[in-house]
């Protein structure tokens, strides 16, 4: 099981306002699909301008990721820079 | 159109800055001017340029003293080794200005008629006692650099008027100047305050005669003759100097701007009054 | 890494002023454009008549909001994070309404700059002048002059009814903070302020723009992404993407500050119109009045520790000012404030509040400065009261790997830890100080990004290569480009040639930003270079008729594996690209990424001050500059970094700051008065290099650009607490600041 970790903002407004939620998902790619389903619209609310860093490592490409069967999963503001 | 005009000589100088269709105005370094035109915020017809007349690019030893051409370069001063020697404060206030590349055109003439009131050879020359020769349609005068600037940006010229040259007295025996200025960098800045004390020793050590002059901290460069008073008759001890502080603190009315406060200015005019003071008396002492 | 060459590929040119920066490029028939700007900081455009500038003899078009598309306010994808179009296009020429002195009105193209300028004295614009708000203190407030009508604030419930010029409200939250307080044993309250600050490159924005006759539309410019001057520019104008070609300039200074547009959309429609290809230039004072500065923020940090230094909770609340747009760094500023610590409880709240100056623009590790500023001085201040060394303090609480971080994520592999025992061990920390002397200490996070690289490297026939990628080069990166690829092709770093396509001749690149061109479009460099050598491994193994698998390359020259008893003859790489024709044609690899795993980057700075406490004059007597750069691939352009970052920091907190008249008017619009610090107000500044490699970098790399502007702010202002006694919580600690400070 691959757990998602959320900030309180997001989740009030995307999961009922849970901030860790339990996925069984072996890519990244699924556990967004496994989340849309349980709280319709949070495919979309991570859509743009979202990064997503899974066991500590930021990455810009939520899609592309695998995950271990203990992940940890943070959604969080895509960043720039200078 | 700029009409741009090089006469070699104060007479045509005189006739060409007199033309009202030309609206001209006496370059010298450039260093302001060029500056001001570029930006727009200065508007001129014309551009008569001093740089060719030769009386404007001399810098000799007189019985006197100095004459220093108005158009003569901070550079060119700062390798005089007899003028610097005699007149440390002025030729340090100078070489101030700007850059080691606006070093090798600013001039004192500019420096005095651009009417800055943060002009930093101006209190240099003030404190020195130095006179101007000023070249106009009525002939020339002589008069001290401390009648020339009249507010921000203005000056006593009349139309055709110009600063030829400067002449500065022989510093006496026991003798000293200095000049600090104060600003938040150490270099390519302008002045948020400028001091500068001339004095003279007697040979016990007692101040004898003391001009300082202020810049930044008025409308204009100043002489602050209760300054000068508070030395004369002492050994400049901190009785002397906290007593010039104090003149020199009552004779600032500067504004509140992007490079200082009120009382900023104030407080700080004072501080380098006293460490001016010091200066020009270690040399004073030392030309002795 | 092989031997290189200290200076980058292209430095005789800059050294020599042969370099072509944007404003150097020039193309027949040009003519030149300017722009009309706001002489108010707010106001309602009534109505602009163009006609008597269009008259005027030699003008060849002028330009209002009217000839730009009228875009939908909408946040969309854009680059790496969302972008509003409409902000952008409105801030590049005014729609309805001027949000700031200098905001562009319209814009001109004549056959000179003086009859170009001419004509904007022709424009007449008609402007009711609307109350204005410079501070974001001020613009928070309820009855603001409100910029935008339509502007509700965003993150909070329930949606507000009445618009604000607070934008949005962002809050990141850890643990539990109110539980952490209660069991602190001390606990410190501070309010900070910090001042808008611009990037201050040399290089004014510049570009020519060409529009042929099919609509076929080139642009020259100096930014910081040829592909972000593609995207906004097609977006502003509604262009197809293959419809434009950015080729990009040599750049002289970025900083941020060149990840956007300004002249560029006003150009190609100057162009356009006219049918001639227009150049534009920024003065100096437009640099200011119109380019984006960083914000400046008001900061309250609350620190909860234990009398032995342990930190129990913290909160930040921070308000940036984003200027004219929304868009300030406050949500970096509250994931980075604590980023350095490991905080059981912590929260931050961000507001970002527009206001009528200049929209901010990116700058080094936008948001961190001014958190670190605050967070770094008020431990400063705890480590005073609790008779704490401020190394020993920040060791003790130190983010390690495995550390959660208050925004989500457990910190990966990271050298936070590794900087403080270099400084404390550094010659700098240990030499006595003397009287008004003082010594501060402070440290700084950034995450550092990865994104989207595209990388080709080409084999010659004479066996030397080029690598291309779409990155402008802003720190050296060229050079690091080269030794990248000679490092895996395994020949001398001079027969490598690093180049910078335009958006026609290479894959897509995300803009050199965020530290991110050695780590990630130094990967697709490396996996393009992998590529080649896969494919010299081929050709040698079909000249050799064997199979991949028994060739090996090496030192730049393909071996039979191990066990292979022949006599082959090595081939070099030059042998084999002299025989490509005759062994399948060109080889040329190339890799295009998203890169994610940009490990986070961590500083700590030593600065000793000497301050005048008759003049509030505060004198940098020494720097050093330690920092966890992973590996650094050109040791002596990482240096400059260091060293850059260090010096744009100390202006920050010394004298940088914007300062308007009453009419909202910004009064120091140059160098002269905008004091960005000179060469001799500065030591030389010492970088130590701690190099902890990040594992997701096929050398260990870290992104350093950045890192080294978050912690100066802090370490100049502990420093002159130190020396001086009186701490100055407010920025910048101008002479006359801290003087008024000294004598209360």
């Amino acid at each position: 099981m691959a757990t998602v970790l959320l900030q309180p903002e997001f989740a009030r407004r995307n999961t009922a306002g849970q901030r860790l939620v339990e996925v069984d998902a072996d890519t990244c790619q699924a556990l967004i699909e496994r989340m849309d389903e349980r709280f319709p619209g949070f495919a979309d609310a991570i859509a743009t301008g979202v990064a997503v860093a899974i066991d500590g490592q930021i990455y810009p490409d939520p899609l592309q990721q695998d995950l271990r069967p203990d992940s940890e999963v943070c959604f969080l503001p895509a960043l720039e820079g200078g | 159109m700029l009409t741009y005009n090089k006469p070699t000589t104060v007479d045509e100088a005189v006739i060409l800055l007199q033309q009202p269709q030309h609206a001209a105005r006496a370059l010298a370094g450039g260093t302001d001017l060029l500056v001001e035109l570029r930006s727009g915020r200065l508007a001129a017809q014309g551009i008569v340029d001093l740089k060719r007349i030769p009386e404007l690019r001399a810098l000799r030893a007189e019985q006197d003293g100095f004459r220093i051409g108005a158009a003569v370069s901070g550079a060119e001063l700062g390798e005089h080794a007899t003028l610097k020697a005699m007149w440390p404060g002025v030729v340090e206030a100078a070489n101030l200005i700007g850059s080691t590349q606006i070093q090798g055109r600013a001039s004192l003439g500019g420096n005095l008629c651009n009417a800055s009131p943060a002009a930093d050879s101006v209190p240099a020359l003030i404190a020195a006692g130095a006179r101007c020769t000023v070249a106009g349609p009525g002939g020339r005068r002589e008069v001290p650099v401390e009648s020339i600037v009249t507010g921000p940006g203005k000056t006593s010229l009349v139309s055709g008027e110009f600063v030829v040259d400067f002449v500065l007295p022989a510093q006496a025996a026991r003798g000293g100047d200095a000049y600090l200025r104060f600003i938040p960098r150490t270099e390519m800045d302008i002045a948020v305050v400028g001091v500068a004390v001339n004095l003279t020793l007697d040979a016990a050590g007692v101040c004898t005669t003391a001009r300082v002059a202020v810049g930044a901290v008025a409308p204009t460069a100043r002489l602050v003759d209760a300054a000068g008073a508070a030395l004369v008759g002492t050994t400049v001890d901190e009785t002397a100097l906290n007593a010039l502080m104090a003149a020199v603190r009552a004779a600032c009315a500067p504004i509140n701007d992007k490079r200082g406060t009120i009382e900023f200015r104030t407080h700080v005019a004072g501080v380098l009054a006293g460490r001016a003071a010091k200066i020009a008396l270690d040399r004073a002492r030392s030309r002795a | 890494m092989g031997r290189y060459p200290a200076g980058s590929p292209g430095w005789r040119d800059k050294v020599t002023g042969q370099a072509n920066y944007g404003a150097d490029f020039s193309l027949p028939g040009m003519i030149t454009g300017r722009v009309l700007r706001s002489p108010h900081a707010h106001a309602r455009i009534v109505s602009i008549d163009t006609t008597e500038a269009g008259k005027l003899a030699g003008v060849r078009a002028v330009v209002t909001a009217a000839d730009f598309p009228d875009l939908p306010s909408e946040v969309v994808a854009g680059g790496e994070s969302p972008v509003n179009y409409r902000y952008i296009s409105c801030n590049a020429i005014a729609r309805d309404k001027v949000l700031y002195e200098g905001h562009a009105v319209a814009a001109v193209a004549a056959i000179s700059a003086g009859v170009a300028e001419q004509a904007l004295k022709l424009i007449r614009v008609e402007y009711e002048v609307l109350p204005h708000v410079i501070d974001v203190r001020d613009a928070m407030r309820d009855d603001a002059p409100l910029l935008h009508d339509n502007l509700y604030t965003e993150g909070v419930d329930p949606k507000p009814t009445k618009p604000s010029n607070i934008a949005k409200r962002t809050e990141f939250l850890l643990g539990d903070p109110a539980a952490g307080f209660a069991e602190s044993e001390i606990i410190l309250e501070r309010s900070y302020t910090t001042q808008p600050v611009h990037q201050g490159y040399i290089e004014p924005h510049a570009c020519v723009a060409s529009v042929a006759a099919d609509g076929m539309t080139t642009v020259w410019s100096s930014s910081q992404g040829q592909f972000m001057v593609r995207e906004f520019c097609a977006k502003l104008l509604k262009i197809a993407d293959s419809d434009i070609r950015v080729l990009p300039a040599e750049i002289g200074g970025g900083f941020g500050g060149k990840t956007t547009v300004y002249l560029e959309p006003l150009a190609i429609a100057l162009s356009r119109k006219s049918g001639r290809p227009v150049k534009m230039v920024m003065s100096r004072e437009e640099v200011f009045k119109a380019s984006g500065p960083t914000s400046g923020g008001v900061l309250q940090v609350k620190l909860g520790a234990r009398r032995d230094g342990t930190l129990v909770a913290a909160e930040c609340e921070l308000a940036y000012q984003a200027g004219a747009f929304p868009g300030s760094p406050a949500i970096p500023g509250c994931m980075t404030a604590f980023a350095c610590y490991d905080i059981p409880n912590a929260r931050t709240v961000g507001y970002d509040v527009v206001s009528n100056r200049p929209k901010c623009a990116a700058y080094r590790a936008p948001g961190a400065p001014m958190a670190a500023f605050a967070v770094e001085s008020a431990l400063d201040e705890l480590a005073l009261e609790l008779g704490m060394d401020p190394v020993e303090l920040r060791l003790k609480n130190a983010a390690k790997e495995g550390t959660r971080a208050l925004y989500g994520p457990k910190m990966p592999v990271i050298g936070f830890v590794e900087t403080l025992e270099a400084a404390r061990a550094h010659a700098h920390y240990n030499t006595p100080l003397k009287a008004n002397q003082g010594r501060g200490i402070a440290s700084g996070f950034w995450f550092n990004i990865g994104g989207q690289s595209s990388a080709a490297v080409h084999i010659n026939e004479d066996g030397t290569a080029e690598v291309v990628t779409g990155n402008p080069d802003i720190g050296g990166s060229r050079a690091s480009m080269a030794i990248m690829a000679a490092e895996v092709l395994g020949i001398d770093y001079a027969k490598v040639k690093p180049l910078i396509g335009d958006t026609a001749s290479v894959g897509y690149c995300f803009l050199t930003g965020g530290s991110r061109v050695t780590f990630a479009t130094g990967k697709a460099v490396v996996e393009a270079a992998n590529d080649v050598v896969q494919q010299l491994r081929a050709r040698a193994a079909k000249i050799w008729k064997c199979e991949v698998d028994e060739v090996i390359w090496k030192d730049g020259v393909a071996h039979p594996a191990q066990g292979q008893t022949d006599t082959r003859t090595q081939l070099s790489l030059a042998e084999i690209a002299a025989s490509a024709a005759r062994t399948g044609g060109p080889i040329s690899g190339k890799a295009s990424l998203n890169v994610g795993g940009a490990g986070p980057g961590f500083g700590t700075h030593l600065c000793d001050v000497e301050v005048d406490p008759e003049t509030g004059r505060v004198t940098v007597l020494r720097y050093t500059v330690i920092q966890d750069v992973g590996r650094a691939i050109h040791p002596g352009y990482v240096e400059g970094q260091m060293q850059g970052g260090a010096a744009q920091g100390i202006g920050w907190a010394l004298n940088e700051e914007y300062v308007y008249d009453d009419q909202g008017r910004l009064q120091n619009s140059g160098f002269l008065d905008y004091r960005m610090p000179v060469a001799s107000d500065l030591p030389m500044i010492d970088a130590v290099l701690v190099e902890v490699p990040n594992p997701a970098h096929p050398f260990g790399v870290r992104g350093v650009g950045e890192v080294p502007i978050v912690p100066p702010l802090a370490a100049v202002a502990n420093a002159v607490a130190r020396a001086s006694g009186v701490r100055v919580n407010d920025l910048p600690i101008s002479p006359p600041r801290l003087l008024a400070a000294l004598m209360k």
